[in-house]
């Protein structure tokens, strides 16, 4: 078929219908894709700033605590026996339950000739399953001469803090894990130095981590002794604002880290508010498209006359709906590509002047929120160009 | 080839069909066949054109165009049959009323660029409505319309053309210049013209008269 022009028969469609609810429907449609966008690339900036503060893993809680030190209890064991442990597994409101081990053997630790540090210091080891960061490769195997760590970031904020006054430099994240340290490790049976680095930082746990495997080994090797009783323990628990859970706690006098709690709280509660605002968005996209498909098919009433008339002598359907939908894509191509360029200016802004000082964010969009305009954008034009085309063969 | 084989409206008795010569009947109709539909008030005329032209499926039997069953046609494959080989000037015109006759006419033209513009003028000037080119189609009078008709009728390739009762409005004058424009485009292109009239048309050269 020869490739009629448009232009003569553009008056033809649009008689009658209103341009007023067609932009209500672009503007409709404009709001809903910028709060659509916003909240997922808030959600994504959430979750990049609460990543190594979150005490949520895989679904669940994790908690630390320790028995309550009294005046009537100190200068006993106040240690977690394995039958406490074992109370402790059997809660229905606790899905688990690991003690933190420490060394039974001296450890001191140097920085190199770098840094002029060096101090006795504990090793910890947790279960990794209760660690937030597990970087690839924390584990460790007798006759490997450098040991994992994984350090408290508290720590490494409390030495910054007093490095200035004893003549040290302070460190960054990188700078500190870039440091070799050096471990001495001696008890009653022996001794040996070790390599060390930090793997990781952990805002979760207030101690420095070696792999388990480690300190299970170097305690035997260099004491003759299994790790000790712990006087830490984790728990893993589906809510750690369980009432249950709580009243337990304090039945048994053992004390929570509640401040951890509290933030894994406010964090649900601003996800949740995020992804409330993304629905919000979902129903505003929803009823724009909503909108705009009344306004598609109010045209295609109004214009019913000229358009079957334009059939019966011999215009293609298929010609008239590309016709049709040519009229409304590059508005709406126009509508989300504004949208997005607002999300990227929001973005920006939010990075440079609110979270200016957070390299874990990109001043730039997530790549998934690119992903969203376009399958939206795709979704919106195939909706609206099969009901078109339905309308139109409907009238031939 | 168009072939009419034994068609009936569903709304009409056998019995009403019993003395029609196009009505349950088997017609063809050949290339440059000058065919004359006589029929009187309530006989289906308009619903024939309508049958014939695709645009109503009331009917019983086959109408094949070049051994195509029209019922079979898609909506686009309909649009490519009145686009290249089947025209029609309606009983009622169903021109567009806010355009001008000119852009009526090149909706029409510009579809298969068959007819240069120049033809618009030249055939407007002919019939008397040369002067009204540019008016809208609703200030014209029906009798300027229906030359109208006829003329956007012929502004593309056709194999066949259905004309019903196209010069109700027009005096014997204007309806000879119309008869005879249709004719010599028709002969142009080897077209068989189907004229479905009330009364027998004195000025058109039929080869064939059927009795609806």
């Amino acid at each position: 078929m020869k490739r009629p022009s448009f232009h003569i028969i553009r008056p033809l469609l649009l008689t009658g219908a209103r341009s007023s609810s067609r932009w209500f429907s672009y503007i409709g449609l404009g709001i809903g894709v910028l709060l659509l966008l916003l909240a997922q690339q808030l959600y994504i900036d959430i979750q990049a700033l609460v990543k190594q503060t979150s005490i949520r893993k895989n679904g669940f809680d994790y908690i630390s605590i320790t028995k309550q030190i009294t005046n009537e209890n100190m200068g006993r064991d106040n240690r977690f026996s394995p039958a406490d442990l074992d109370s402790l597994r059997q809660q229905s409101f606790i899905q688990g339950a690991a003690p933190l081990t420490s060394n039974r053997f001296e450890v001191v630790a140097t920085a190199g000739d770098q840094i002029p540090f060096a101090s006795d210091i504990f090793l910890e080891a947790l279960d990794n399953e209760f660690i937030d960061t597990v970087p690839p490769g924390f584990d460790w195997q007798p006759g490997q001469a450098t040991v994992p760590l994984i350090f408290s970031s508290d720590f490494l904020e409390m030495y910054n803090v007093f490095a200035p006054s004893y003549g040290l430099p302070q460190l960054s994240m990188e700078t500190a894990s870039n440091v070799v340290i050096g471990l001495r490790c001696e008890g009653q049976k022996g001794g040996a130095t070790f390599r060390a680095q930090i793997v990781a930082f952990s805002d979760r746990i207030n101690s420095l981590l070696a792999p388990k495997e480690f300190l299970d080994w170097a305690n035997l090797e260099f004491e003759g002794l299994p790790s000790a009783n712990a006087s830490r323990v984790y728990l893993k628990t589906t809510d750690a604002n369980n009432p249950d859970l709580l009243q337990h706690l304090t039945q048994k006098s053992y004390r929570v880290n509640k401040e951890k709690t509290a933030f894994g709280r406010s964090k649900q509660i601003l996800q949740g508010v995020i992804a409330g605002l993304g629905i919000f968005g979902v129903l505003v996209v929803a009823l724009a498209l909503l909108l705009f498909s009344f306004y598609l098919q109010l045209m295609v009433a109004r214009s019913r006359d000229n358009l079957q008339l334009l059939l019966t002598i011999g215009y293609r359907p298929d010609w008239l709906s590309k016709q049709v939908a040519r009229r409304f894509i590059p508005v709406y191509l126009a509508v989300v590509s504004a949208a997005l360029a607002a999300t990227q200016l929001m973005q920006y802004g939010f990075h440079q002047f609110v979270m200016y000082n957070r390299p874990e964010l990109s001043s730039l969009l997530h790549p998934s929120v690119w992903v969203t305009a376009i399958v939206l954008t795709g979704l919106s034009i195939f909706t609206n160009m099969r009901m078109v085309r339905k309308l139109l063969y409907g009238l031939s | 080839m168009l072939h009419i084989d034994r068609i009936r409206p569903t709304y009409f008795e056998e019995s009403a069909c019993a003395h029609s010569e196009v009505w349950l009947q088997r017609v063809n109709v050949e290339p440059g066949e000058r065919i004359q539909i006589q029929a009187p008030s309530g006989s289906g005329k308009t619903s024939l054109t309508h049958f014939l032209y695709g645009m109503r499926r009331e009917y019983v039997g086959s109408i094949q165009f070049d051994s195509v069953e029209l019922k079979h046609m898609n909506p686009d494959q309909l649009a490519d049959l009145r686009r290249e080989k089947l025209s029609v000037v309606f009983q009622d015109l169903r021109l567009f009323l806010e355009p001008t006759l000119r852009e009526n006419f090149e909706i029409k033209r510009q579809l298969t660029d068959f007819h240069p513009a120049t033809c618009i003028e030249e055939w407007a000037k002919r019939l008397g409505i040369g002067h009204r080119l540019d008016t809208p189609a609703r200030l014209c009078s029906y009798g300027e319309q229906q030359r109208a008709s006829i003329i956007r009728g012929l502004l593309q390739p056709f194999k066949w053309i259905l004309l019903d009762e196209p010069f109700s409005h027009l005096d014997d004058a204007n309806a000879r210049k119309a008869m005879d424009l249709i004719l010599e485009e028709s002969e142009k292109q080897g077209a068989a013209i189907l004229l479905a009239d009330l009364e027998i048309v004195p000025h058109y050269p039929q080869t064939r008269l059927l009795r609806l």
